[in-house]
């Protein structure tokens, strides 16, 4: 493994580790980057047997010179020498394993007292290493605001004591509701680009990588695991996910030779092991309905009554708009356009919101309601659609007009 | 940590007979919590203020000093006092913060003490 992957590989647990010893994102974050450049000079000949052990070992000992100096200087006495490196005890510290300490970075990344919309960029900045620049650039955020939200989140979990610490049970249906959130927004970053062209797209294996860590941190959470399966396979479907021409290609007309098997069989163990905890709760839903979709590999047909009484379980949790939007859809599909019509005239959803326009056009074009269907489809295309999108609305718009 | 915890609720909630039922029975909360703290060691001060009517707030601007009658601002949520504690993280702060008594709609800002 060469140095830089070996940083990318072991960063965020020797990151948390250092946070969680010191109490302060900045200093673990600097400490972290004076040590690759220090590694990059000494492992060019001989790199260490266990790289993390070295990279953990040696930034504490840079952390603690760097809280040494910040002292020093707010004292406002002249800075002293920087302690010569000492590479034998350095080598010695380096066998020893070190905590992993990453879960308490996630909960305090994700923690309430952090700001909503800091929380994704923080845990993706610190957790997954991502630079400021490529979060600027998914989220569609300037680089200072992008920097602002961290600096200012990283400043108040320092100096208002936030721990890097897992909180009880008891704080659970609090605090890991507010991470597995966090998970699924940046993951509908990554989603909502079906030619995973734009940087968002990029965040897709983030996401990935991060939910499996937390699914074999906290293997008996039933919602962890089904949110790590919910993006397998969300993310096995991504080959499909447009034609030839780059227009999308919906779940249910997607070629199943296409999807990613030991992706979606590697979401099936999970949701499978969450099932087994009895614990029910929305993303385990969420799950199922995308692999029900994926049922069709082995089927050919889609399950639509079953994904229909899905999302009746799902409403159960989640009584918001999309949700029901995404019902009447498959209802559409299980009951008839004329019931799904019904169905999504009554989900509450905005008229200037993509999704309803989109899914009015289909069900008014398969009701026979072909003006509607066509008015829809305008509408929809008005509303700003991304590429591949714009160019399956264009070219069911274009059918209906011939 | 020295943590600072600012109570603030609506002052109508206190008001007439039944106002007066509510704050004998606040009060008596506060007492109980005011014990629990001190068993744990964890109680560095705190009090209740008179309602905001009776505060007078010193403005200054522009090199002036101006003295003025009532709280910062006339919100329908006022300080009503606070508790200065010792905690060991803000979840622990946090613990203490939600075991304050208020009447419905009341809020607890929790602020870490700034040190030099």
């Amino acid at each position: 493994m060469g140095a830089e992957a070996a940083f990318r590989a072991h960063g965020a647990r020797v990151v948390a580790a250092l946070a969680a010893r010191f109490r302060d994102l900045d200093l673990a974050e600097d400490a972290f980057a004076d040590t690759c450049e220090r590694a990059l000079a000494v492992w060019s000949d001989a790199p260490p047997r266990d790289p993390a052990a070295w990279l953990y070992a040696a930034a504490v000992r840079r952390a603690v010179d760097l809280k040494r100096r910040a002292a020093v200087r707010a004292r406002l006495k002249p800075d002293l020498p920087p302690p010569e490196p000492d590479p034998e005890a350095l080598l010695m510290a380096a066998d020893r394993p070190f905590p992993d300490e990453r879960l308490g970075l996630i909960f305090a990344c994700c923690h309430p007292a952090i700001a909503p919309e800091a929380r994704v960029a923080l845990t993706l900045r610190v957790v997954c290493g991502l630079s400021v620049q490529r979060l600027a650039r998914a989220f569609l955020v300037a680089e200072p605001a992008i920097l602002q939200r961290i600096t200012r989140a990283k400043r108040k979990i320092r100096d208002a004591g936030v721990p890097f610490e897992v909180p009880g049970r008891a704080a659970w249906p609090e605090r890991l509701e507010a991470v597995l959130t966090t998970l699924e927004i940046a993951y509908a970053q990554a989603y909502q680009d079906a030619a995973g062209a734009s940087e968002a797209a990029e965040l897709g294996p983030e996401v990935l990588r991060l939910s499996g860590v937390l699914a074999e941190l906290l293997p008996d959470e039933p919602e962890v695991l089904a949110l790590a399966a919910l993006v397998r396979f969300a993310e096995a479907r991504r080959p499909a996910r447009l034609d030839e021409l780059g227009a999308m290609v919906p779940v249910s007309e997607q070629e199943p030779d296409l999807w990613l098997s030991p992706m979606i069989e590697e979401g099936a163990r999970l949701l499978d092991r969450a099932a087994t905890l009895r614990r029910p709760g929305p993303r385990q839903i969420l799950a199922a309905i995308h692999g029900a979709h994926l049922s069709r590999l082995e089927t050919g047909v889609t399950p639509w009554a079953d994904i229909v009484e899905l999302y009746d379980a799902l409403l159960f949790f989640r009584r918001d708009t999309v949700t029901r939007v995404n019902r009447a859809v498959a209802a559409a599909e299980a009951q008839g356009a004329d019931a799904g019509l019904a169905a999504l005239e009554t989900a509450g959803a905005p008229r200037d919101w993509l999704p309803y326009q989109a899914a009015r056009a289909a069900l008014c074009a398969t009701a026979g309601r072909l003006d509607e269907a066509r008015a829809a489809y305008t509408a929809a295309l008005a509303l700003d659609p991304p590429p591949a999108e714009r160019l399956f609305l264009q070219r069911r718009l274009t059918a209906l007009q011939m | 940590m020295k943590y600072l915890m600012l109570i603030a609720e609506p002052e109508n909630a206190y008001e007439g007979e039944a106002g007066e039922a509510k704050l004998t029975e606040i009060v008596g909360k506060h007492m109980a919590l005011v014990a629990e703290l001190q068993a744990a060691g964890a109680l560095l001060g705190g009090d209740g203020l008179q309602p905001s009517f009776t505060a007078t707030t010193v403005r200054t601007q522009g090199g002036a000093q101006t003295v003025h009658d009532g709280p910062f601002a006339e919100t329908k949520e006022q300080v009503g006092g606070y508790y200065l504690i010792e905690a060991a993280d803000l979840d622990a702060a946090l613990a203490w913060a939600k075991k304050i008594p208020v009447v419905d709609g009341g809020m607890v800002e929790v602020r870490p003490v700034a040190e030099y």
